[in-house]
């Protein structure tokens, strides 16, 4: 297994930071943190999609020089998910920040756990 | 090709451009093009189930001119076009229910953006019930957790704000793992198109090769759904998220949400990995574990609690228990009874939280039970309405909750194994759900002395009227349920 | 067929269409309506008894395979006239009762809307049907167990759902169960367990015979379910706990009879460790009953544990499955009903005209209301089994059942403790009679004053009292008809 771990380093790293991601996304108490790590989990798996789009000894899937041949060419479907995955992470990023903005205007903390128990003296 | 054929196109293209046109519209013109888009929508479902019914199977439509497995599908059968007309008609009436109260909860110039935002949870619903293209389904899947956030907040006071961060993160862990799980599945088969994957997941399955990463890969989907749908024990940010967002949110959130979730699930073990293959790693025995846990742990919450919407909220999570137990006992029956749940608790819960807003509305605006002693007697449609969501989900024959429970329990007994795991636990939550419900009914008939308004027909003549469609479309599915269910076993069959 | 939809139906409009009117003003116009609709209802009930035949009638499909069914056979029979009769007599009774509580419409209510439903459940043909309108009977009589509005009443409301509840669910587990291994949910005397699904599966269907008979016991006040009875009956309006002790907890002994011989039939029964513990708990239930009933001093607390054992008696005579037994048995459903009934309405009387609930109040009241108060003698002693009364008859026929039917012990255990319990019935009942016509020496004879209550309230309780011993005086009909409807069960 140590062999495959090492041949695939790429896949590795991307699962590492992927758990460190949601890692940080669950425990974390500052909410900036949180989204830091929403963005680290989205980035691993986009490191992930790329990592296995690439086969050795290619180039851009852009057809230059008129070669058409498909055996010049990386796989290019994990580009396009890629793209897609990044614009979903980035309005789910704009969402949660305008969201925390909104909480620390009325709060002036952070911290969901601190907004909580706020919440729950003020008695809504 | 029939023009039929081209509807469930249209009805998701037709609700996605109103979300967009409607943001340069002003309220009123807002609201009125969602009632229209809703109403097209179901009235093209209704007739796409015509069709299919007459034929008797389903199709696939092709999304542009790429043929599969390069181009993008949608797929449409018996069990999908039903889905979408009940969803159309939950929604219709919802949104008729909390009208009121959403035009005094929210200022005016942001009526718009609500209904850009129920126009996109429409379209994202239809999509993830028709799509035959598993990232087209992340894809839609975040749009539908992005347009129930702003559902739960578009109320604005720090309980919706909080609710809605934190049903965020919730939904982005399980979203994250769901698209890490997709691509997983595309690395392992190099397709994304559902029907072509299922073929080489097949082949891998009988060769034996990358057994656990196909496990992985199962996990990761299931859990990341599991998450998003608020299984046991996922289910925190539900009841802050149910109990203050304003009525008809709250409706939609409780029927539509999560089912869309389930219903996703649903497809991706027909669709995606195949039953078989999906019963045989034990990850089904873990969602049957943790939907009986659900049942109970909800059911317990809920007795606890002192406030009528935050009951009925963790009422929902018991109910998502008993959908996950369906699924977990891993057999056709079991797959119906769910399938039918999903539509019982659709109409009985939007009910339970429009009649309960009518209640507290006539005491003075407050939601504990002290509060609450006598509502019924001052907004006499509200109690009866609530009596009757009550009767149902407790299982009282000629409603629907029976049927769904009788589904449940003849599912549970042709299965050996789990068969008496699953009738216990469906005797304790009943009982349980007796206790909560049949409490509050009862306290909300004990005349109280003096406090709070009463109402009259005349001042809420759409309320009433939509909480009478309910009541008629719980009492349809309970005494005449024998249709509904036939199709869904012939739309199952179809399915995959 | 159709008399039968609107013997059930009728009632239930009516009930439902007396809880929306408003208020009216005048109190006449409620009662007339109240009586006028009570009248036809059982009008239409006997009707549908002597016209509609033996068929079976589908009303409609709940799913593919559980049809709602009704059918009209001789238990069916004996069941609903003993319903309307004691319906008519505690709603009459009740006209004048209810006079000194409030919110009577939705009490007249809710009594049409149960007599509909008990109706409904004599003439279910299947056990769906019958299930189905059990719950509904839960569900219907519930508010009459609150009408008062008291702490004390919502919480023996309470109590009576939730039993009510568990037990059905027990019955319900059964019932999935019964339409697996089953040949069909249709009641059809003798059983519908074929013998090829006894010798497969017999252990489990004993074990659900088991669930459901402890299931419907909660409603019929079956030890260790009873503890719901003496909480709810006393609580009650008179005329409603009358209505409760005498007619609604048949409905539990109705179940019982259905389960029992026209579901897994007598001979899947017989002999096995079912019919065993069911015995145990049945004299058990007898005995502590009486114990209990004997040292209640609130009188109608007492009334309510005297049915916990009464009801046993019944359960008695089922469970010993000899023809003898069950005549004794089905016999009793009948003087039961109109003694307890009688007895209800006798406390209500003494309630409403001088406001004493304890037993030791009542000395000297016999002087005061003479005419109920021989009522009251004349059912007690219909209860301890006294000739020529209609209790004696049937207490007659269970004990001889009993010694005839070869059982190892119950045989003679059985009819032991039905004479102990007679003579704690006695102890329980009698003092009343006693200290009410001779009060003592010390008794302050001036503050006597003549009490009888009107005629409205009087009439229902002579009436009941001359059909208890009518059945004892002329049995000979009624057993006839019993045993041919026997010689098909057993």
């Amino acid at each position: 297994m140590g062999v495959n771990l090492v041949a695939n380093y790429g896949e590795a790293v991307a699962m590492i930071l992927f758990v460190i991601g949601f890692m940080n996304l669950l425990l974390q108490k500052n909410l900036i943190k949180k989204i830091i790590g929403l963005n680290i989990m989205d980035s691993a798996v986009y490191l992930f999609l790329a990592e296995k789009g690439y086969i050795s000894s290619r180039t851009v899937p852009i057809v230059v020089n008129g070669i058409q041949d498909v055996e010049a060419y990386i796989n290019p479907i994990p580009s396009g998910l890629v793209l897609t995955g990044i614009v979903v992470s980035v309005s789910v990023s704009a969402l949660m920040l305008s969201l925390t903005i909104r909480l620390y205007r009325r709060y002036h903390t952070l911290d969901l756990d601190e907004i909580s128990m706020r919440l729950r003296k003020e008695g809504l | 090709m029939d023009f039929i054929q081209n509807f469930p196109f249209f009805s998701i293209i037709l609700s996605m451009f109103s979300g967009i046109i409607s943001s340069i519209l002003p309220g009123k013109a807002a609201k009125r093009l969602n009632t229209a888009v809703i109403f097209v929508a179901g009235l093209l479902s209704l007739i796409l189930l015509i069709y299919l019914i007459g034929t008797g199977s389903s199709y696939t439509y092709m999304m542009g001119h790429f043929p599969a497995p390069w181009g993008n599908e949608i797929r449409a059968g018996i069990l999908e076009a039903g889905m979408a007309l009940f969803f159309c008609i939950i929604m219709l009436l919802s949104l008729f229910g909390g009208r009121k109260k959403l035009n005094e909860e929210v200022e005016e110039g942001k009526h718009n953006l609500y209904y850009i935002l129920m126009d996109l949870m429409l379209s994202s619903l239809l999509a993830l019930i028709y799509t035959n293209d598993l990232f087209t389904a992340y894809v839609f899947v975040e749009i539908n957790t992005i347009a129930a956030c702003g559902l739960i907040m578009i109320r604005q006071n720090g309980r919706t704000i909080e609710a809605a961060v934190r049903y965020m993160i919730m939904s982005l862990l399980g979203s994250g793992m769901l698209l890490m799980g997709i691509c997983m599945l595309y690395d392992l088969t190099g397709h994304l198109l559902m029907s072509n994957i299922s073929e080489q997941v097949a082949l891998l399955a009988a060769s034996g090769e990358y057994r656990i990463p196909l496990l992985v890969t199962i996990a990761l989907m299931s859990v990341g759904l599991a998450i998003k749908s608020a299984l046991f024990p996922f289910h925190a940010w539900l009841p802050d998220a149910y109990g203050y967002s304003t009525v008809s949110s709250a409706a939609i959130l409780s029927s539509l949400v999560s089912k869309g979730y389930i219903f996703l699930l649903i497809k991706i073990i027909y669709r995606v990995i195949g039953f078989e293959i999906f019963d045989n790693s034990r990850i089904i025995d873990v969602l049957f574990v943790f939907g009986l846990m659900g049942m109970i742990f909800g059911s317990l919450s809920a007795i606890k609690e002192n406030d009528i919407r935050r009951m009925i909220a963790y009422s929902s999570v018991a109910q998502i228990g008993y959908i996950y137990m369906g699924i977990g006992m891993g057999t056709a029956a079991g797959m119906a009874a769910s399938v039918f749940h999903i539509l019982s608790h659709a109409a009985t819960k939007s009910l339970l939280f429009i009649a309960a807003i009518g209640l507290t509305d006539v005491s003075g605006g407050s939601r504990k039970f002290v509060d609450l002693t006598g509502a019924a007697y001052r907004n006499k449609w509200a109690g009866v309405a609530f009596t009757v969501g009550s009767l149902s989900m407790v299982g009282v024959p000629l409603f629907s909750g029976f049927i769904s429970k009788l589904l449940f329990a003849q599912a549970a007994v042709q299965n050996n194994g789990k068969m008496l795991p699953a009738l216990i636990v469906l005797g304790i939550s009943t009982i349980l759900n007796a206790i909560y419900f049949m409490k509050t009914v009862i306290r909300i008939y004990t005349p109280a002395n003096g406090t709070g308004s009463c109402v009259t027909f005349r001042s809420m003549k759409l309320y009433a009227v939509t909480l009478v469609c309910f009541i008629v479309l719980n009492i349809i599915l309970g005494v005449s349920s024998q249709p509904v269910v036939d199709l869904i076993e012939q739309g199952l069959a179809m399915f995959s | 067929m159709q008399y039968i939809i609107l013997s059930i139906l009728f009632p239930i409009v009516a009930g439902l269409y007396l809880l929306i009117r408003k208020e009216s003003e005048n109190r006449k116009t409620l009662l007339l309506c109240t009586g006028t609709f009570l009248i036809i209802s059982a009008v239409l009930v006997i009707m549908a008894l002597c016209l509609a035949g033996g068929g079976m009638f589908t009303l409609f499909n709940l799913t593919d395979k559980l049809p709602i069914i009704f059918k009209i056979d001789e238990v069916s029979v004996l069941f609903s006239v003993m319903t309307i009769i004691i319906f008519l007599c505690a709603g009459f009774f009740s006209f004048e009762y209810m006079k000194h509580e409030e919110k009577e419409k939705r009490y007249y209510g809710f009594y049409l809307i149960v007599l509909g439903v008990l109706i409904a459940l004599c003439f279910a043909g299947n056990l769906i049907t019958f299930y189905l309108f059990f719950e509904m009977l839960t569900l219907s009589s519930m508010p009459l167990v609150l009408h008062n509005g008291s702490r004390e009443a919502i919480m023996a409301g309470l109590k009576y759902l939730f039993y009510s509840l568990c037990g059905a669910y027990m019955a319900l587990f059964g019932l999935y169960f019964v339409e697996r291994y089953g040949n069909t949910l249709t009641f059809s005397a003798g059983g519908v367990i074929s013998e090829q699904a006894a010798s497969a599966h017999g252990g489990i269907l004993l074990l659900v015979a088991f669930l459901m008979l402890l299931g419907f016991g909660v409603k019929a006040g079956m030890f260790p379910m009873h503890a719901w009875l003496p909480a709810a009956h006393p609580v009650a309006p008179a005329p409603a706990s009358a209505v409760l002790s005498a007619v609604i907890v048949k409905a539990g002994v109705l179940a019982i009879i259905r389960v029992v011989y026209y579901i897994f039939g007598s001979s899947f029964l017989k002999g096995t460790w079912v019919q065993t513990t069911w015995m145990i708990l049945i004299l058990l239930t007898i005995f502590m009953g009486s114990m209990l009933a004997y040292r209640e001093p609130v009188m109608k607390k007492r009334l309510a544990y005297s049915t916990v054992s009464q009801l046993s008696y019944i359960l008695f005579g089922l469970a010993v499955m000899d023809a003898g037994s069950v005549t004794g048995g089905l016999l009793h459903v009948l003087c039961h009903g109109f003694i307890k009934a009688a007895l209800f309405l006798c406390a209500g009387a003494i309630i409403y005209m001088t406001g004493k609930t304890r037993v030791e109040e009542f000395r000297g009241i016999g002087k005061e209301m003479p005419l109920l108060l021989w009522c009251y003698t004349i059912v007690s002693l219909g209860l301890i089994g006294i000739p020529p009364t209609g209790g004696f008859v049937s207490k007659w026929y269970l004990a001889q059942g009993a010694l005839s039917s070869g059982i190892p012990v119950f045989d003679w255990l059985g009819p032991v403790i039905l004479l102990v319990s007679a003579l704690l019935t006695a102890g329980y009942l009698l003092p009343v009679t006693i200290k009410g016509f001779f009060p003592g020496a010390d008794y302050d004879y001036n503050s006597l004053r003549k009490k009888e209550p009107s005629a409205l309230m009087t009439i229902p309780v002579l009436i009941l009292t001359i059909l208890s011993v009518a059945i004892g005086l002329f049995p000979g009909a009624v057993v006839q008809y019993l045993s041919q409807m026997i010689e098909k069960i057993i």
